[in-house]
This record gives structure tokens, C-alpha cells and sequence, in this order.
């Protein structure tokens, strides 16, 4: 008869827990109420320059960079009529395994260019392997407005020295190749 | 110290170029006796006389003759160095114009010492004054019989071509002038082999300047002894000295080698309008300037050595005290910058790193962090180069900072123009920017 | 380290001398240089300007020493030690790390950022000295100078200017090495810059070497631009199967793709270098492929399974039985060509078998057997270098086999051997090994050789004399027999170059009617014994009479007397009679074709099998010098099978025994024959040929340049781009009794064309026409063989389209 007092302790805790209040956090309903904080290592983005072509060189330093062997790239030569980035060399493809990436971010690290950067988006379950490599579109960053998607030329009359100088601030319509700019701001150089 | 005349000794005689001019003085005289003598004998004249070259280093001249392999079955060949583009050096191509024969008969008593058949005179090519000078004065040898077949009825026979450079500072140093002359990219080629051996088409090959050849006459027909009893020791003989600068007198003094630059400046003249020396270089820009101190040095090699200098050319250029050292520093760099020839990695990026930097300098915003950070590059430049181009180009910074690190530290803030107005140091009266 | 090999032939006259390196002291060959002592005992002196097999030219600085007594540091790569040397690297001498480290801050002053996209990038001899020896950090903050970048030196290389460390590499070997100096260092100061002409690009048959030696990447190729960074790659050792060079390569792939090709040293054979053929041309190997059996159902042919082939391609075999022509073309390895031979003998009892897939001659099979198969190595490169003279004859070695023309350049330029080529025209070839032209007629070289000049004669009289003979002498009536006994007068040694990398492995295979592996005779009883023991069957299975060869073969197809012929490798165009080839192929009652790509002949053909490629098989190929050559697999995983494992299928399905299919098991077995020390057939001996020509025609000299319309340069636009330009070569005497036109007619017998005219130092009474180049076969379009006579029109320049 002397454990019943013990028995009846335990349950108080119980009881009393009840009463506290939750840690419990609930996904997917109130995933907006609990963002990530701002240098969560998520989904890994491709940047563009202001005018909408691309950083990315196809430089393969993330590729060396990974311990996980999870990035793959091809590089290409951009050319007069075909320019997806400032310079000589473009990344042709670009695939990040998501199955094998640690989220390290040592990729973001070696990037010359700040092409490659890391989101918050930790979304990344799927249902097939091959779901899971991500292509150089599905990487991509948004067109934002002034930009134009690639291919298309350099701002008339920059070199791609002043891209990295920071000196173009959105395309310009000596730019377009037909396709219309997501609301122009021009170049300031 | 008194002057002494020789290859400048009858330049006042209108007529000195023409053959008659330098014969009537004597002229090819020492030809007719050099012929009569055997080849190795003349050889062990000059070696006695103990001439040095003048082109800048200072090589005895008879042991540079007697590097050349004799009964090699190979043809031989002498090239004469007269491609005078040193900074400040002005004292071959006066001799090519005043007194060319005595360079044409001095190449054919050296060709005939070292057995050539074939002399070439290289001549730089922004002076076709001198180029002309030299050319009509062997047309005329040729004509009197003293180049050609068969010279004065001996076996000895001897073509000179006269070969103008096309404009290349480098193409003054030997080998590249080799290159150049055989109608390569103007280069200093790898020694060993040295060109007594293996020099212009690869044969054996006696390099001389002007001025060094031009003594040979003289020294065959006074003798060996008679030129020792100028000059010192390690330095016998005489120069031409070339006075340049902010004297009143500019120009031209043979006198023997010991004289001191404060005797040259009195011939000179003295300093323009009795103004102060502020610095003054021994000669040509490549060796390290000098100050008042340095005076009274007797101009020899082995002073100019002691003093952390060098005679080089023997043309002394004088700054005085309206000069901004910095601007004259970096004019230099320049130069080297535009003339160096790019094979070796010191010389052409060093240069062009150093003249970037004091071209900051010059215009007022230098960092101070320069001031060392050059003197540090032409250590890395100096001895490192693959010829005496890149020494050259190391020598006025740091002989510079020596005298006037507080110029360059004011160059941090004001610019050259501002420390020393340039329209005082112009030359020509009343000139204004 | 490389050393080079000053004189291979008497090391123990080497003398040396002792040199103390940081304290250490060795001994080592007289006119050893100082870097290289060094890398003896392991101390790395960094360097840019150095290259073993160039000249040295102390330009870089970069590898400053001290040496004891030298007031001055002095640059390792041209300091040649003396005796009692003290010299102290960065190991132990402050000095020279202190100049090492400024000279590598100055060669990093105006070289820019772009290893990111630099090919280079990761293999870089620059990135890694800057590493070992370099400032952590620059205090350079002024302007890079900068240059437009890249420019084209040539189709396939390009050059950017701005990352060049004036090392003097690529101008170096163009102008020592490969002899086409039309690389040069132009400017002055920081402005130097490599170039060329303007109106003359880098067109070298070896411009890709200088990709290789570039310390930097200034010189890139457009084939492997930004293609992939070296840690990608996986890097296997192959052998080049372009031609019978036999280079050794490194073959990088990635994912299953070959992405470049780089000359890999093998100082006995190709040094460091190799032909631009060799290095770009592999595109082929993926491109165009056969996928899949095919066999022809209703006069169509249709892919089929393998069961499916291998069963018809059985039945029809045996159902023509020794009636079956083989045709093993010169994409062989050793092994494969062995199996062709093995198949016909066993499988088919046919002695109709022939590798000769080009003009050939029964005096030229004779020549063969009798002098040249299952011969031991004995003229290798070493003696070219080593001979006082080489004769070459119906052989252009810059053409048909670059790696021969570059150790014959070698020779040249050291002045110890003279070359002499007898044929109609004084190449530029000839011109950079320094040879002699001794003209001969094309088809009348025998009669040349048999009336050699004394002093030419006497020099092949000198001990270590070679002659190189082509097989091109095949198309000499008499050549081969003269050539045969020249070499035996003299006692100079004979080598045969072929062109391609098979030829010689399948003459040494016994792939030719009449002749067993190592240079064994059909006919002879102890041989046949030998040769049915190690194939486990009886000799007298093997069969009695000599089968057909060369066009007797083609002819016997065509005319029935063969039921079939199986073929390997073997290209239509490459028959110098079209008509009888194509008669051959289409007429046979039964073809099968074993092909990794499509042609006319599998066109034709009842079975088609895909086979490898060299890359996913392994083998080994045959030089001309007769040194084996073997090769790995590349592509480990791949489907295609060999040539001899399909041959082994195929017997299988015959139910024919036959020995082991795969290399390994050829190998022992080809090698359990042995050296054959019998009989090899009698030297020919044939009476020379002359060259008939009619007073207004002239003689027809041809031979293959090394980059043209080849099937296995397919894909690679930029190395064709580099080809030489196609035209008519004749004399400037030729040309100016023409009225100097800029475009002549070539009529021949079996057609014409219309080509530009290059004046070039052809002798009087010939024209040269490349022999299948774009836009020009002769065989094709002129129906005309080598010694030929053809008949020239001029041509006003608004006629020449449509010829």
C-alpha cells in the first residue's frame, strides 16, 4: 500500500503538465508562424545579375568544394549570340543532389561569384531519386523586376569586369531578344 | 688635371670626317704599321696598354681579343656597338660625326687582330646623321683601299657594313644586338656561350664600342706605354667625357681617366647660374647618382666602384638644385619600362610595377608604404634580371632614397610640379610651361 | 623527371662529375643542368621557362639558385654543373628563396583572376608555385594591363594573352620541336605578347602540344574548352591508334565521355609529344555509332538480337566454307587482327585473307613476309636518332607518321644525320628535317634506288644507316624489291611505316593470304605444324594452297568464285579501284561486316556486328618499329565486344573450336609461338617499273595527309579546320608553261577535277594531289592511282564551280 502515493505522484506531474504550455510546433499548419532563422542553410538558389543573366560561371568550385560529391556542373562558352552570363563561360548544367547534400553550405563558400547562395527552404522531400537532383532550373533564382531572362547580351558598352564592379542595376531594351524585360529599371553605370 | 685631346683632338678642323681631313693629321698611319705587324702582336699592345672598354663595364679590351679561338676554321667576326641610347650618354655619336675615320680605321686594325673578314658597325637608327657620317667615311676607306680586297697589297681582306638598329634601347646590349643584327627580335641571348665563341652566327665574335675602337688607332701608333702614362693603374688612358646638365658649358672633354668631376665642372663652365648641384650621375642613367660629396672622386672605374657607383659611360649629367628627384627617377623608369624587352620576368613586370608606383608618387599621392615597398621590388630586380638591363633599371631608386627619402615622403601629399617649379629647371632661358 | 638521352648507346662512356646539392652530394653525367641534379635528390626548384626537351632560355626566373662562388643567383634550368659545384636551392639558401618568391610575385603581377574559368584551373603549374612559393597576399595595387582575350592562333588553339608568362614554351617548340615557327613572341616589355602573322596562323600538324607545355592557361584548346576540370577526369594510359607511331596517350574521360587527349611521355617513342590528329581527333568514338546487330531480311536490313545475328552470320559462313574472302582493315589491334586470321584458317579453312585494305601488291606481300614479318625490333626511334643517314622512300613522314618526322627532325637539327628522301617533291617536311631531295618519278623510285649516287650509296654503307620505306612502295612496281636489296648491298636497316596503327601488328598476326602468325609460311611443313599445334587442331587442317589477296581477292568476290567475305574495319574509299571494290562487296553472295560505325560497306552487308571502339577494349598495337604497343580498357563497363570476341561468337555458333577470344588468352597464345627462325619466303625480285606519260601529262603524286577526310577525324571541325589547304602542287616551271593559273582541271582516267594550283618544290613532269582530303580523292575523282599519268586544263577562275 506504500506505492500508491508514488503512483498518484506521477500522475500529478501528468496532470500539471497539461496545464503548461506547449513546445509542440505544428507542420505544415502553422509553418509560417516559425520561419527559419536568417542563416538556415536550405535549398541552395543560382543568382543573376540585375539585368537577369546569370553568375553562375560553371566554374566547378562548388562541385570541388563538396564533401558530398552532390553537385554536378558542366561548363560552356557563352557566345555573341548566345550569352547566359557576363564573360567567356557560363555553367551549362548544373545539378545539386539533394540526397547526398549535407547542407555544409563549403559550396556557397567557394563560389567566386556569388552565384550559388543557400534559401531557407528546407522543403526538399519528394518521392523519387531523380525528383531530387535539381537542375540548373529548378535552382535558378526569380526574375525579379529589370531582369530579362538569359540568353542575352550584356548591357551595351559593359564588360564583365564592371558587372562584378557592381555597375549594371537592371537590362536595359538594347538588351531584349524578343522577350519582354519584367518591368525594366535601366542601367546606371 | 689637364685636357687631353686625342680622338677629339682636331674636331675643330671643318673637314676631320672626310678622308683627306683625317689623313692630313696622320690618318691610317697606324694602319700601314698594324698591317706589318703579326695579328697577335696588336693584340698584345692593346692587352699592354690595358684599355678598357667604354661602353660602360669596363672590360679590358685585349683580353676580350684574345678570348677569340684562333685556327677554328670558322669565320670571325667584330661588331661594333654603336648603338648609343643611354639616357644622358652622348659621346659616340659626336665621334661618328666629328672623327668617323678613326672608328673606320680602329675596326680594321681590330678585324685584322682578331682575323675577321667581315665588320659590322650597328648604329643607332634615330641618328642618321652619324649614320651617314659612318657610311661614306668606310665608302671613302673602300675607295682609298683600306676596306676590301687585299688592303695596302697584304692578305687581309675586310668588308664593314653599316647597320642602322631600328630603335631599341636593348638592342645596345651585345647579344641582342647580335639578334638583332643577324635580323631577329632584339634579345639578350643566354651566355654561356660567351660571343667570343659562338656570337654573331655563332661564330667567334669581338663586341666593342665606338669609342673603345676608336682609340685603337692611337694606341697603335703611340704605343702601348704612352697610353698608360694617362689614367691610373686600373684605369689607363683617357676619356670622352660628356657634361650634360645644368652647367653653362655643356659638352664634350677628352681628358685622362682620375680627373674629378668638380675639374670637369670648372671646363664645364661651372653650374648655371651659379646655382647649387643637388645631384649628379657618373654615367648614364643605369648607374647610381652621386652628391656634392662625390666631387672630388677621381672618375675612374675602380672609384666610381668604391663610391657604390659606376664610371658606365663616362658621360656625367648634372642636376641641380630646381630638379625634382622624383620626376627624374621616374622618367628614368619609364624609359627602362618602355625599353625593357620582356624576356625575363624581373625586368618586365618589376619595371612596370615600379613606374606605376612612382608615377603616384610623382603626382602627389604616393603612399608611404611605397617608399619601401620599392626600394624592396628593385632588390628583386637587381641581380635577378637576365641582363644588366634590369640592374640598370634598379639603380636610381635606391641610390635616390639614399640622398631624398624626405622628397618621396613629401610626394605622399604634393605632387613634383609642386615641390620644385619644372620652368626652373628648363634649360632654355625664358621658357614657361 | 625526363631525362633526355644525349647517347643511349654507350652509358658507360658517360662521364661524370660530382655536385653537391643543400649539402647533399651526387654524381651525374657531365652537361647536367642544375635543375635536373636536383630533382635527383628530390628538391623541386620551381620553374615556367624549363622543358627537358627544349632548349634552355633562362627567361622565366623563376628558378634562381645560389651557386658558391657566383656573386649573383643563377637560374637553375641553364646552369650546366661542373665538377666540385656547391649549389644551394630554397631548400637551404635563403637568397635563392628569396628570389624564387620575388620572381613569382612578379609573374603574378599582371596575370588576372581568372582561374575560376581558366581551363587550367586545378592542374595549373602557376596556381600550384604560387601555392608553394608564392606571397600569401599581393602588394600589387596598381592596374593589370590587359589584352583582348581569347584570340585564335589557329582553329583549335586559342590564346589568351593576358594570363601568358612569357615563359617562351609554345614559341620554343613550334620553332625547335615541330619546326613550324609560326609562333612568335612579338612586343616588348610588359606588352610582349605570343602571336602570330596575320595572314599566317599556328596551321602545325603538333600545335596541341603547346596546350600541354603551357605552364599557364594562355593556350587553351577549343576541342576541351571549358569541357571539364580536372578533378572529373579519370585519366587512363592508351596508345594511339591514328597511326603506326604508336604514341603513348593519356585518355581523360568524364561520365563515360572522352573529353580530351594528351601526349603522354614515353621517351622511347613519342618523347612528350604527339600529333594534333592523336589529340583532337576522338570525337568518332561516340559519335555515329552501330548500336545494335543488323542483319538483312527482304533486301532491308533491320536490327536484330545477337542470338539472331550470330546464327545467320554462321549459316551463311558455313555454307561458303573456305570459299570466304577476310578483310581486316588497319583498326586492328593485334589481337583482333590474330583472331581474323585464326577464323579463317579454323573456322572457315580459308587462306583468303588480307589486311591490305588500300593499294597493294603481290610483290609488296611478298616483300613483307619475307622481310619484314615477325621480325624482332631492331630500328627503332633511338637508331633515327643515332643514324648518320635515313633514307626515306615513298614516305612522307610528316603526313604518314609525325612522330617519325619529329625524331627525324630531332636527328637533323642535332647534325648528326643526314636525310635523304627519294620521291618527286621537296615538302616542307623535308625542308625542317633538313633532307635532300632525290628525285624519282612517282612509280619510278626503284629505278632511282638502282642507280643510287656513290656518296648516298656509301653513307648507307655506314654502320646504323636506315632506310625508311612507306607502304606506299606498293604502288612501285619494282620498289619493294629494290628496296629489299638495297638494304641488303648496303647493310643499312630497313623499317617499314606503315600509316596506320594496325598494319603491322596484322602482318606480324599472319593476316595476310599465304602467311601464319610471326612470319611463318603456309607452305612451310614445320610452320603449319607449329602454328595447328598452339590453334589445337591438325596441320593438315589448316589449308594447303595460298589464298587470295589484294584485288585478286576483291576480284574473286565479284566474280563469284567466293561465297562470301567477312570484313573488319575496311573502308570502300580507301580501294584505289572503286569500281572493283564496290563490285566486290555488293556482288558477294553473302557480307558480313563487323564496324563501329556506318559505311558503305555495311550498306551492304547481310550481318552488320557493332564492335568496340579502343577505348572500350584493350589490346595492343604494333609501331612501325615493331614494338608492342598495349593498351587498357577505358570504358570498363562497356556493351561492344571486340572484333575477336565476336569472331569467337560467331565460331561458337559454327560449332567450330575455336582457342580463347579474349586479349589475355590471345596474347599467350600468340606469344606461346615464339620467334619463327625458318623459312619467310623468298625476297622479291622484280624488275623496276617506269612511268609512262604522254607529252602534255604529267605524273600523279599522291599519299594521305594526316588530317583529311579520314572516317576517324569525324566531329572535330576545329582540327579539320587546321588541315592544309587542298590544291595541285606543281613546279613553278609547271605552272608558268601552264600561263600561271589559279585553278587547273586534273583529268585522269576515271574522271576530273578542278582544285587550286600551289607552286611548291615539285620536280618537272608531276603534279600532287592529296589522295583523300576534302574535296579531293584521287582514287574517287580521278579514278587514278599513284604514278599515274594525268592531263591538266587551266581553268578561268568563273568555270570552277561544278566540277
Amino acid at each position: 500500500m506504500a506505492e500508491l502515493p508514488q503512483a498518484a505522484r506521477g500522475f500529478g506531474v501528468t496532470f500539471f503538465t497539461m496545464f503548461k504550455k506547449v513546445v509542440t510546433e505544428q507542420y505544415p499548419e502553422d509553418r509560417d508562424k516559425y520561419p527559419p532563422k536568417p542563416r538556415f542553410h536550405g535549398r541552395h538558389q543560382l543568382n543573376r545579375w540585375a539585368d537577369g543573366l546569370e553568375k553562375c560561371i560553371g566554374c566547378e568550385l562548388c562541385a570541388w568544394a563538396c564533401p558530398a560529391d552532390a553537385i554536378f556542373v558542366e561548363g560552356a562558352s557563352n557566345s555573341e549570340e548566345e550569352r547566359f552570363s557576363p564573360g567567356e563561360r557560363y555553367g551549362r548544367v548544373y545539378q545539386i543532389n539533394y540526397l547526398r547534400c549535407i547542407f555544409c553550405g563549403l559550396c556557397i563558400e567557394a563560389c567566386p561569384t556569388r552565384a550559388l547562395t543557400m534559401t531557407n527552404d528546407y522543403e526538399l522531400a519528394d518521392s523519387s531519386r531523380a525528383s531530387l537532383i535539381y537542375e540548373k532550373v529548378d535552382l535558378l533564382g526569380p526574375m525579379l523586376p529589370g531582369m530579362l531572362p538569359a540568353p542575352h547580351p550584356m548591357v551595351p558598352g559593359l564588360t564583365d569586369s564592371d558587372y562584378y564592379a557592381g555597375k549594371v542595376k537592371g537590362s536595359v531594351p538594347e538588351q531584349a531578344n524578343d522577350r519582354p524585360a519584367a518591368g525594366g529599371l535601366g542601367a546606371t553605370s | 688635371m689637364t685636357l687631353t685631346p686625342v680622338i677629339t683632338e682636331h674636331w675643330d678642323s671643318p673637314d676631320l670626317y672626310t678622308l683627306e681631313g683625317y689623313r692630313r693629321f696622320g690618318g691610317y698611319g697606324a694602319l700601314a704599321s698594324a698591317l706589318k705587324q703579326d695579328p697577335d702582336s696588336i693584340i698584345s699592345v692593346v692587352k699592354d696598354s690595358g684599355l678598357r672598354g667604354r661602353g660602360g663595364a669596363g672590360f679590358p679590351t685585349g683580353m676580350k681579343w684574345g678570348f677569340v679561338p684562333q685556327n677554328d676554321f670558322k669565320p670571325h667576326y667584330l661588331v661594333v656597338n654603336a648603338d648609343e641610347s643611354e639616357p644622358g650618354a652622348c659621346k659616340d655619336i659626336p665621334i661618328m660625326m666629328a672623327n668617323p675615320h678613326a672608328l673606320v680605321e680602329g675596326v680594321i686594325i681590330a678585324s685584322y687582330a682578331i682575323r675577321a673578314s667581315h665588320a659590322f658597325i650597328y648604329i643607332r637608327g634615330e641618328v642618321p646623321n652619324a649614320l651617314r657620317k659612318v657610311a661614306n667615311a668606310v665608302e671613302q676607306a673602300r675607295a682609298a683601299g683600306f676596306v676590301g680586297n687585299n688592303i695596302l697589297g697584304t692578305d687581309f681582306s675586310l668588308d664593314i657594313v653599316v647597320h642602322a638598329g631600328a630603335g631599341a634601347y636593348i638592342c645596345g646590349e651585345e647579344t641582342a644586338l647580335l639578334d638583332s643584327l643577324e635580323g631577329y627580335r632584339g634579345q639578350p641571348r643566354l651566355k654561356p656561350p660567351f660571343p667570343a665563341v659562338a656570337g654573331l652566327y655563332a661564330s667567334p665574335t669581338v663586341i666593342n664600342n665606338v669609342e673603345t675602337i676608336a682609340n685603337i688607332p692611337y694606341i697603335i701608333e703611340r704605343g702601348a706605354a704612352w697610353l698608360r702614362q694617362f689614367g691610373t693603374e686600373k684605369s689607363p688612358g683617357f676619356k670622352v667625357f660628356a657634361v650634360s646638365g645644368h652647367v653653362n658649358r655643356p659638352g664634350i672633354f677628352e681628358a685622362p681617366l682620375g680627373i674629378t668631376m668638380r675639374e670637369l665642372l670648372d671646363y664645364a663652365g661651372g653650374m648655371r647660374d651659379g646655382r647649387k648641384l643637388k645631384f649628379w650621375i657618373p654615367g648614364g642613367s643605369s648607374v647610381p647618382m652621386l652628391v656634392e660629396e662625390h666631387l672630388d672622386l677621381p672618375l675612374t672605374y675602380e672609384d666610381m666602384a668604391g663610391a657604390g657607383t659606376m664610371l658606365g659611360t663616362g658621360t656625367p649629367m648634372v642636376f641641380d638644385e630646381t630638379v625634382s628627384v622624383v620626376k627624374a627617377v621616374t622618367r628614368w623608369l619609364e624609359f627602362y619600362k618602355h625599353e625593357s624587352c620582356g624576356k625575363c620576368t624581373p625586368c618586365r613586370e618589376g619595371t612596370y610595377w615600379i613606374t606605376g608606383m612612382l608615377e603616384r608618387f610623382e603626382h602627389g599621392h604616393g603612399q608611404e608604404a611605397d617608399v619601401e615597398k620599392i626600394a624592396h621590388v628593385c632588390t628583386q630586380i637587381a641581380g635577378r634580371s637576365f641582363c644588366a638591363l634590369g640592374d640598370a633599371a634598379a639603380t636610381p631608386y635606391p641610390a635616390a632614397l639614399k640622398y631624398f627619402r624626405d622628397e618621396f615622403l613629401a610626394a605622399t601629399h604634393t605632387s613634383a610640379d609642386e615641390q620644385f617649379d619644372p620652368v626652373a629647371s628648363y634649360l632654355f632661358a625664358g621658357a614657361t610651361r | 623527371m625526363t631525362m633526355t638521352s644525349n647517347n643511349g648507346s654507350d652509358l658507360a662512356a658517360v662521364e661524370m662529375v660530382s655536385v653537391t646539392v643543400d649539402g647533399v652530394t651526387i654524381e651525374v653525367p657531365r652537361g647536367t643542368l642544375a635543375i635536373r641534379a636536383a630533382e635527383l635528390l628530390g628538391v623541386e626548384i620551381p620553374r615556367f621557362c624549363d622543358h627537358p626537351l627544349l632548349d634552355p632560355v633562362a627567361a622565366c626566373r623563376a628558378c634562381l639558385i645560389e651557386v658558391e662562388g657566383m656573386p649573383k643567383p643563377q637560374p637553375a634550368c641553364a646552369q650546366v654543373v661542373s665538377d666540385g659545384m656547391h649549389i644551394r636551392t630554397q631548400v637551404s639558401s635563403p637568397v635563392a628563396r628569396e628570389a624564387q618568391e620575388g620572381v613569382l610575385e612578379f609573374l603574378l603581377l599582371n596575370h588576372p583572376l581568372d582561374c575560376p574559368v581558366c581551363d587550367k584551373g586545378g592542374e595549373c603549374p602557376l596556381q600550384n608555385q604560387a601555392m608553394s612559393v608564392g606571397r600569401p597576399q599581393t602588394r600589387f595595387d596598381g592596374e593589370k594591363r590587359v589584352f583582348d582575350k581569347p584570340i585564335n592562333v589557329s582553329a583549335e588553339i586559342l590564346l589568351d594573352r593576358e594570363r601568358c608568362v612569357s615563359c617562351a614554351r609554345c614559341t620554343r617548340f613550334a620553332d625547335q620541336i615541330a619546326g613550324d615557327p609560326m609562333l612568335e613572341l612579338l612586343e616588348r616589355g610588359a606588352k610582349q605578347q605570343v602571336g602570330t602573322a596575320a595572314d599566317q596562323p599556328f596551321d602545325s600538324y603538333f600545335s596541341g602540344n603547346t596546350v600541354q607545355i603551357c605552364p599557364v592557361g594562355a593556350l587553351t584548346s577549343a576541342a576541351y574548352r571549358f569541357r571539364a576540370r580536372p578533378f572529373d577526369l579519370v585519366s587512363v594510359p592508351t596508345t594511339c591508334e591514328h597511326c603506326a607511331s604508336g604514341c603513348s596517350l593519356r585518355t581523360d574521360y568524364r561520365r563515360d565521355t572522352v573529353t580530351r587527349r594528351l601526349a603522354w611521355a614515353d621517351p622511347e617513342v613519342n618523347e612528350e609529344w604527339n600529333c594534333d590528329k592523336g589529340r583532337f581527333a576522338f570525337p568518332y568514338l561516340r559519335e555515329g555509332r552501330i548500336t545494335s546487330p543488323m542483319i538483312r531480311e527482304a533486301g532491308e536490313l533491320r536490327p536484330a538480337s545477337w542470338p539472331e545475328a550470330l546464327d545467320a552470320a554462321a549459316r551463311g559462313l558455313a555454307a561458303a566454307g573456305s570459299s570466304t574472302g577476310v578483310l581486316v582493315g588497319g583498326r586492328s589491334t593485334v589481337e583482333d587482327a590474330y583472331a581474323y586470321a585464326r577464323f579463317a584458317r579454323v573456322a572457315l579453312g580459308s587462306d583468303n585473307i588480307d589486311f591490305r585494305v588500300r593499294e597493294s601488291s603481290s610483290e609488296e606481300a611478298a616483300f613483307l613476309a619475307a622481310v619484314i614479318a615477325g621480325t624482332p625490333v631492331t630500328t627503332t626511334y633511338e637508331s633515327l636518332e643515332q643514324a648518320p643517314i635515313v633514307m626515306t622512300v615513298a614516305l612522307e613522314p610528316e603526313d604518314e607518321s609525325p612522330i617519325v618526322f619529329l625524331r627525324l627532325r630531332k636527328a637533323a637539327r642535332s647534325g648528326r644525320t643526314r636525310i635523304v628522301n627519294v620521291g618527286a617533291v621537296a615538302t616542307k617536311g623535308l625542308t625542317k628535317v633538313r633532307g635532300e631531295l632525290l628525285a624519282a618519278l612517282p612509280g619510278a623510285e626503284a629505278q632511282v634506288l638502282q642507280m643510287l649516287p656513290a656518296d648516298i650509296r656509301r653513307a648507307l654503307g655506314q654502320p646504323g644507316a636506315v632506310i625508311l620505306v612507306g607502304e606506299r612502295i606498293a604502288s612501285v612496281v619494282g620498289g619493294p624489291s629494290a628496296v629489299a636489296a638495297l638494304a641488303t648491298e648496303t647493310g643499312a636497316s630497313l623499317a617499314w611505316v606503315p600509316r596506320r596503327a594496325g598494319e603491322r601488328g596484322a602482318l606480324d598476326a599472319g593476316a595476310l593470304a599465304g602467311l601464319l602468325p610471326g612470319g611463318r609460311q603456309l607452305v612451310d611443313p614445320s610452320a603449319r605444324k607449329q602454328v595447328a599445334a598452339a590453334w589445337g587442331i591438325d596441320a593438315s587442317e589448316l589449308p594447303t594452297g595460298v589464298g587470295f589477296a589484294g584485288e585478286n581477292l576483291l576480284a574473286a568476290a565479284r566474280d563469284g568464285v567466293l561465297g562470301a567475305l567477312v570484313s573488319g574495319g575496311v573502308e570502300l574509299g580507301d580501294y584505289p579501284d572503286h569500281a572493283l571494290a564496290a563490285a566486290a562487296f555488293t556482288g558477294v553472295g553473302f557480307l558480313v561486316s563487323l564496324e563501329h560505325h556506318h559505311s558503305a560497306i555495311t550498306e551492304q552487308a547481310d550481318v552488320v556486328f557493332p564492335v568496340a571502339v579502343v577505348t572500350e577494349k584493350s589490346g595492343t598495337f604494333l609501331d612501325w618499329e615493331g614494338r608492342p604497343r598495349p593498351f587498357g580498357q577505358v570504358f570498363r563497363d562497356s556493351l561492344y565486344e571486340s572484333d575477336a570476341r565476336v569472331l569467337g561468337m560467331i565460331a561458337t555458333t559454327m560449332e567450330r573450336r575455336l582457342g580463347p577470344s579474349d586479349v589475355a588468352g590471345i596474347r599467350r597464345e600468340h606469344a606461346g609461338l615464339g620467334l619463327w627462325e625458318g623459312f619467310r619466303g623468298q625476297v622479291p625480285d622484280r624488275v623496276p617499273g617506269f612511268t609512262m606519260m604522254g607529252e602534255h601529262q604529267f605524273a600523279l603524286a599522291s599519299w594521305r595527309a594526316l588530317i583529311d577526310a579520314g572516317v576517324m577525324q569525324e566531329g572535330e571541325p576545329f582540327l579539320a579546320a587546321t588541315a592544309r589547304q587542298v590544291g595541285v602542287w606543281m613546279s613553278a616551271r609547271t605552272a608558268a608553261s601552264l600561263d600561271h593559273p589559279s585553278q587547273v582541271r586534273v583529268i585522269g582516267p576515271g574522271g576530273s577535277i578542278v582544285l587550286p594550283v600551289q607552286v611548291a618544290e615539285v620536280i618537272d613532269k608531276v603534279v600532287v594531289l592529296p589522295m583523300n582530303s576534302p574535296g579531293c580523292s584521287i582514287y574517287r575523282d580521278l579514278g587514278a592511282r599513284v604514278g599515274d599519268a594525268v592531263g591538266l586544263v587551266t581553268v578561268k577562275r568563273h568555270e570552277g564551280e561544278g566540277s
